[in-house]
């Protein structure tokens, strides 16, 4: 069996927990056993731009906590995998940046680091070590109906250079085949790799909902049935500020945002109130009805 | 045509100027003082005013002084008598359009109106062509040469004398010269005199005042032969004529040189808020990009070599030019040190990485300008946002604060609880020196 330390980060407890619960279930589903570790703090990602030593010593404390029980990591939330896997290959490779660190930490056992603990994202787990075979055997429901397009964010591959080139930054296919192995049919649409803007919400509003409408415009007229993402502050754009941005834009999307998990656990045959559906904040009843179920829609606690 | 304002405490020379302006199509007011004239310009909107240098009161340079202050585009035209002629020089320094000495033809008073609002329109062509499609509209000030300032040149060589020309702000606005009337070998022109008169195409005179005193011992004969020398070469070729100076040391202090012709000229564009055209070279910071270099993510600045594939990529930029990632990296490379690390733009990176991934260079700008904003960080010049989180984590370990609450809510759906340790965060940035950072009010008193 498969294990991993599950890492939630800042956003996923709080204002995903549709995707906590969708990741678990399906995990549990596919044989992926992860591990709820005590000891996991914030992966850095916000600070990273004001004070690049805090930043280092926040997301090393996160690799040590792993590696203290020898267990690779899940993230569920790009950045944080970007800033863990970032951190990880740099202490691993550092020796002297690696030993200050440790004593700035006041730790006096040494860690390993890349030497030793390997961060992944969970779709990446899910294409990689899960494998897409695997993953069209388990398929149970016929989402075939079904037209979903991947939004691939930025932190889930880049830089590419820390992920070892797993999937094209350019032209990637990852997702696409994740969402293919479902049943569902993968769509492409302009702007397909343009980023959600969520880094600089709280920086400057216009900017990053304006990036987040073109996406959403694009991805709009292909004419799909719902788009689907891998990180939270993606979502928290195209799902949590859909309604603004239709508001700001004269726009009518009504698009349903799903969490690949959410997908995956659709077609796998997990009942949709274990996938946390009632929580996205655009109505997913369109997509379900033509699925031939319908789910009693509850504001998101 | 255009608003003028005719301002002189002789009624009878404001009805003359009427009278010559009024038929051109100009719309023509007057004033009877400096008082009348400031009262008039505050309700209407005038192109060019026409005033007497000595008026009781309000004086014309006083009157000059006021009107550049407060109404950068009106063009000031002053009339001196004679013996004025060296305030008239002066007036010129603090920015009047030109003065044209009394008694004058109504030809010369409708040649220096239409020059000065044909250098006002050039200007503002020039302004708006920058604006759509930022080429510069170039003015060309040699240095080592001495002013009347858009006006006429003199250059001392090395043994003593004065070549002099025309500045190539007047020839511009006079357009196309068609004939030049020099001096003789053998005249004395003396500064804020007469020394050239031009004829341009539509056949108006215009008056060049010379900007030294002396003796003419050569003029420019190719002028004769080939007018568009000036045009072409104002500062070369283009001289007009040499002169055995008569009071040099002091008519080089009515002209303006060097560093004085460059704040003088700078003073304008700023008062026409056009300074962010200009840098000042003295206030660059030559080690700003080693400083950048220094940080964990710089050292990628060294390998920048502006083509621009940053920019073109980038989605932010492609919404708001504000944050043009090229620019960016050219202001540090160029040591704009204050510039870049208080503005508001560093900040409006979304780290989406596509420039980073597709640098030519491998610059890894993304990288780079978290080099810059932590620099920044150090120096106060957080921004609130980020700085907001910074505080939450320091305060409750997480952005988000997982309550009882919070915490009941997972139970329900048959989610884990989830316990923060409150002070890990805090230790580090403690040890690190972040909480006396985030303690310290930035530069805005925050």
């Amino acid at each position: 069996m498969m294990e991993y330390s599950l890492f939630l980060g800042c956003t996923v407890p709080v204002r995903a927990r549709n995707y906590e619960i969708s990741t678990r279930r399906v995990a549990e589903a596919l044989g992926i056993k992860l591990v709820d570790l005590d000891g996991f703090v914030c992966c850095g990602f916000p600070i990273k731009s004001v004070h690049y030593d805090s930043f280092l010593l926040t997301a090393a404390t996160n690799l040590i906590v792993a590696e203290e029980k020898d267990m690779d990591i899940c993230a569920l939330c790009s950045a944080c995998t970007s800033v863990l896997t970032e951190v990880n290959s740099l202490l691993g490779r550092d020796y002297e940046l690696r030993a200050r660190v440790l004593k700035d930490l006041g730790i006096r056992r040494k860690y390993r680091f890349g030497n030793s603990v390997r961060i992944k994202h969970f779709a990446r787990i899910l294409y990689e070590d899960v494998g897409i075979d695997q993953i069209r055997r388990r398929i149970k429901n016929d989402l075939s109906q079904l037209r979903i397009t991947a939004h691939y964010g930025c932190h889930y591959l880049k830089p590419s250079g820390i992920y070892d080139n797993f999937d094209d930054p350019e032209h990637p296919r990852s997702l696409d085949e994740l969402i293919e192995a479902t049943g569902a049919t993968p769509v492409d649409y302009e702007n397909k790799n343009l980023c959600c803007g969520a880094s600089i919400l709280a920086l400057d509003e216009r900017i990053s909902l304006d990036m987040a409408n073109k996406k959403l415009m694009s991805a709009n007229e292909a004419e799909i049935d719902a788009m689907t993402l891998v990180c939270p502050f993606c979502s928290v754009m195209y799902d949590d500020n859909q309604r603004s941005i239709e508001s700001r834009f004269g726009k009518s999307y009504d698009l349903p945002i799903l969490y690949y998990p959410q997908l995956l656990g659709l077609g796998l045959g997990i009942d949709e109130k274990d996938l946390g559906l009632n929580m996205n904040r655009v109505r997913v009843n369109p997509l379900l009805e033509k699925l031939g179920g319908r789910l009693s829609h509850s504001t998101r606690s | 045509m255009s608003d003028v304002l005719i301002v002189d405490d002789e009624k009878v020379v404001c009805r003359s100027c009427e009278r010559i302006l009024g038929p051109d199509g100009h719309d023509v007011d007057s004033a009877l003082s400096g008082q009348e004239a400031l009262d008039k310009i505050e309700k209407k909107k005038y192109n060019v005013v026409i005033t007497d240098l000595k008026m009781p009161g309000i004086t014309g340079m006083e009157l000059l002084e006021a009107v550049k202050e407060r109404y950068q585009e009106v063009d000031v035209i002053m009339i001196t008598g004679y013996a004025s002629i060296d305030t008239a020089v002066q007036a010129m320094r603090l920015g009047a359009f030109d003065y044209i000495p009394k008694p004058f033809t109504p030809d010369e008073l409708k040649a220096v109106v239409v020059r000065a609002l044909e250098r006002r329109r050039l200007l503002d062509e020039a302004r708006e062509k920058t604006m759509r499609t930022r080429v510069m509209f170039e003015y060309t000030m040699p240095d080592e040469l001495y002013y009347l300032p858009e006006h006429a040149w003199a250059k001392v060589e090395k043994d003593g004398t004065v070549r002099a020309g025309m500045d190539d702000v007047f020839q511009k606005s006079v357009g196309d010269i068609v004939q030049i009337r020099l001096p003789s070998t053998g005249d004395q022109v003396e500064q804020g005199g007469l020394f050239v008169e031009i004829q341009d195409s539509s056949r108006r005179t215009h008056k060049l005042w010379s900007p030294v005193s002396g003796k003419v011992i050569q003029t420019n004969d190719d002028l004769l032969e080939d007018t568009t020398l000036v045009n072409r070469e104002p500062y070369g070729a283009g001289w007009m004529i040499r002169v055995a100076p008569s009071n040099l040391e002091n008519d080089l202090k009515n002209l303006m040189y060097g560093e004085a012709l460059i704040k003088w000229w700078l003073n304008r564009e700023i008062i026409e808020k056009k300074e962010d055209r200009y840098l000042q070279v003295s206030a660059l910071d030559p080690k700003f990009k080693y400083e950048i270099a220094e940080e964990p993510g710089g050292e990628g600045i060294k390998y920048c070599f502006a083509c621009g594939v940053c920019s073109a990529s980038c989605p932010v930029r492609e919404i708001d030019e504000a944050y043009n990632p090229r620019k960016i990296i050219r202001m540090a490379l160029l040591g704009m040190r204050q510039e870049v690390l208080q503005s508001d733009f560093i900040w409006l990176c979304s780290t989406c990485y596509t420039c980073a991934e597709r640098c030519p260079q491998g610059v890894g700008f993304t990288d780079v300008i978290n080099a810059i904003k932590n620099i920044a960080a150090r120096e106060g010049h957080i921004h609130p946002a980020l700085k907001m989180q910074a505080e939450l984590l320091e305060k409750q370990g997480t952005l988000y604060e997982i309550e009882d609450f919070d915490n009941r809510k997972r139970e329900k759906m048959g989610l884990p609880k989830i316990h923060t340790d409150k002070t890990r965060i805090s230790d580090i940035f403690k040890t690190t020196g972040f909480k006396q950072l985030l303690e310290k009010k930035d530069n805005d008193g925050v």
